[in-house]
């Protein structure tokens, strides 16, 4: 029998203080890898938020209050250049227009309300013919009153990347029917929002006028808001070209590659870009959105390493406690030829021994506990802030659209899994437990004399 | 075989000294047996403690065949211990985790023995004593005092010491026991050649030994003084 295999037996002389200490350690162990796993979960998902979220930069003409106008529209050439600015990686250009009778056969599918017919009013735009006869007519004057109609434009935007649901205008779309366009082709199809295809009577295959040419449906999209689904979609360049604004882009979003180079991307195409372009970002939302992330983060590593110290202590505690029971039996092996390493390496078996059966017991808490108190974690912290988070919804005109709901949702669904690296890690710390537990003690064992238990005889 | 010359222990406590030994001189001869008797704090554990290198004198000398143990390092002291000396104690202090056999078998794995060679001789020293196989396999606590001191005194002759020093190995034992333990050692030392010096308080058993040394106040007393 070897001082490994000694240490071993040992760590079982007493059965039911290993089993309280197995307990007690599998606990702090189990703590301390559930911590890890969310450490790691929330790492890797504010890694995700940030190469998705809020690292995109919002381009949009100087002066430009969306469809009210002001600003002279981007160029295509204009844009080129911001392409080519340090860590951007893709750059999204829209074009927006309105189809009126006028240029249209299609019929809006929101009704103008009181609240579309006052702006109407003020801004003079989509006006229908007043009626020549009926009681829109008030009073008998010779100023005769004229009682406006007004039916809202249909919004279609030409876009070259159909790749996020942003760019339908909703955090989500689903194809009713048909598929996406190919937004880089310049053909005369769209794809319809489905309220605008239930207003006209569209399908896949079917065909609608606009700019006096015959446009055919591709796809019918949902976006689950009834802004986005009263629209329709073409390719940029086949937009430019039926609306005869062939280099014109109202509105751009560049992609950065990550949130913590959002700064000086900025920096880059707003010096790019002069003072043609109001330049903005989504970073401080997206900061605000990441930050219970990053307390739920703080929290785990602190938790973590108290755990791990707690462990420590216990192990600590219970080979001082072992050590100063077997005192008599220290000096006796010392006596009879043991040497003070073998002595220590016995001891060590023993407190690693303890360790890995809490370490056992640990990663059964662990995988049990990890997932769980990740969820609790990142609830509890999201939920707290999520009333500061800002949510913008659909009709900004092509300018940011902030983090609604969904994006909340996303950011709680953090996944946490033990994975064989958890495993190697809890190993590890189990070994560093045991190590650091029984250096005071393996002090104390070098500096018993074997005289002294002749002493004590 | 042991050559003690003018050795001394001084303990320091505070601005106290208590010289526990005080300058004794004396020899063993190989195979001899040898008893250390005295009053209780005569200073004679403190003696078995400097002849098994268990701890360092202030001065004098402790030649052990040829070698002069106390101008030993503490590594050189292990292994002197671990292959020159053997202990048997008054409490036995086997450990009590291990079998019989494993107890004896733990200075020969400190030697460097095979596992095979421990297990072989420590069958053939627990049947020198008297210790059937089922005993063998059993832990100190479900041995009698008497077996306990048997497996202690294999234990202490398992790496063929030189020296084997025994203090009250009788103590806890009851006379009858105590006579046959001592017995037992007599007849190992003649039969191994090996050197044995006993603390004993027991007159009886010091006057069957070899040669009898007697502590006063740390002291040797002049041979033929009264015990």
């Amino acid at each position: 029998m070897n001082p490994v295999s000694r240490g071993i037996r040992n760590a079982f002389r007493n059965s039911i203080r290993t089993f309280s200490i197995v307990v007690i350690l599998g606990l702090s162990v189990g703590l301390a890898l559930s911590m890890l796993v969310a450490r790691q979960a929330v790492q890797e998902k504010i890694d995700s938020v940030k190469t998705s979220i809020g690292n995109t930069v919002s381009i949009a003409p100087a002066g430009v209050q969306g469809f009210q106008g002001g600003g002279e529209p981007l160029t295509n050439d204009q844009l080129s250049k911001v392409e080519t600015v340090s860590h951007v990686t893709k750059i999204t250009k829209t074009l927006s227009d309105r189809l009126t009778s006028d240029t249209s056969n299609l019929t809006s599918a929101i009704d103008a309300g009181s609240l579309g017919n006052r702006q109407a009013g003020n801004s003079g735009v989509g006006f229908q013919a007043p009626p020549q006869s009926g009681n829109r007519q008030s009073g008998g004057d010779s100023n005769q009153q004229i009682t406006r109609t007004f039916t809202p434009p249909v919004i279609v935007t030409g876009i070259n990347n159909l790749s996020n649901a942003s760019a339908y205008g909703g955090d989500t779309v689903t194809y009713t029917s048909g598929k996406a366009l190919d937004p880089t082709k310049d053909e005369d199809v769209a794809v319809v929002g489905k309220a605008l295809a239930e207003k006209n009577n569209l399908s896949v295959g079917s065909t609608f006028t606009a700019y006096s040419k015959t446009i055919k449906v591709v796809g019918v999209y949902d976006t689950g808001n009834t802004f986005s689904n009263a629209g329709l979609i073409m390719s940029l360049s086949a937009l430019q070209r039926l609306s005869s604004q062939p280099n014109d882009v109202t509105s751009a979003t560049a992609t950065v590659d990550s949130i913590d180079n959002i700064d000086s991307a900025v920096t880059a195409i707003k010096s790019t870009l002069g003072d043609k372009a109001d330049v903005t970002n989504s970073q401080e939302s997206a900061k605000s959105t990441i930050a219970p992330l990053e307390n739920v983060k703080s929290i785990s590593l602190f938790s973590l390493l108290g755990a791990l110290v707690a462990g420590s202590v216990i192990i600590l505690l219970t080979m001082m406690m072992i050590v100063r029971e077997r005192r008599r039996e220290i000096g006796v092996m010392k006596a009879i030829g043991s040497s003070n390493l073998k002595t220590m390496f016995q001891f060590m078996s023993e407190a690693v021994t303890l360790t890995l059966l809490g370490l056992v017991v640990g990663l059964v808490i662990g995988i049990a506990a990890a997932n769980p108190i990740t969820k609790v974690l990142v609830n509890n912290s999201t939920s707290s802030s999520s009333q500061a988070a800002p949510v913008r919804g659909p009709g900004g005109g092509g300018g940011v659209r902030g983090f609604g709901r969904n994006g909340l949702t996303s950011i709680q669904n953090v996944k946490a899994s033990v994975g064989l690296d958890i495993l190697g890690y809890g190993i590890g710390s189990a070994f560093i437990i045991a190590i650091v537990g029984s250096a005071l003690p393996a002090l104390f064992i070098s500096k018993i004399r074997p005289a002294e238990v002749m002493r004590a005889e | 075989m042991l050559q003690v010359t003018d050795l001394t222990k001084i303990f320091k406590s505070g601005d106290t000294k208590v010289a526990a030994v005080d300058g004794i001189s004396f020899s063993v001869a190989g195979g001899q047996f040898a008893s250390i008797i005295g009053k209780s704090g005569s200073g004679k554990s403190t003696l078995l403690s400097l002849l098994g290198a268990l701890d360092k004198p202030t001065s004098g000398h402790i030649t052990v065949g040829e070698k002069d143990i106390t101008k030993l390092h503490d590594h050189k002291l292990i292994q002197y211990r671990c292959e020159k000396i053997g202990f048997v104690f008054q409490s036995y202090n086997l450990v009590p985790n291990l079998t019989a056999i494993e107890n004896v078998m733990l200075p020969m794995e400190f030697a460097g023995l095979s596992k095979k060679q421990r297990l072989q001789r420590a069958k053939q020293l627990l049947s020198q004593v008297g210790l059937d196989d089922n005993k063998q396999k059993r832990k100190p606590g479900r041995l009698s005092g008497g077996e306990q001191q048997r497996v202690a005194i294999a234990r202490a002759l398992g790496n063929k010491p030189k020296l084997i020093l025994a203090d009250e190995p009788t103590g806890n034992l009851d006379s009858q026991t105590g006579k046959m333990i001592f017995g037992l050692l007599h007849d190992l030392a003649k039969s191994e050649n090996t050197t044995i010096v006993v603390v004993t308080h027991d007159l009886a058993i010091a006057g069957k030994t070899d040669r009898t040394f007697q502590l006063i106040d740390g002291k040797l007393a002049p041979a033929g003084a009264r015990v």
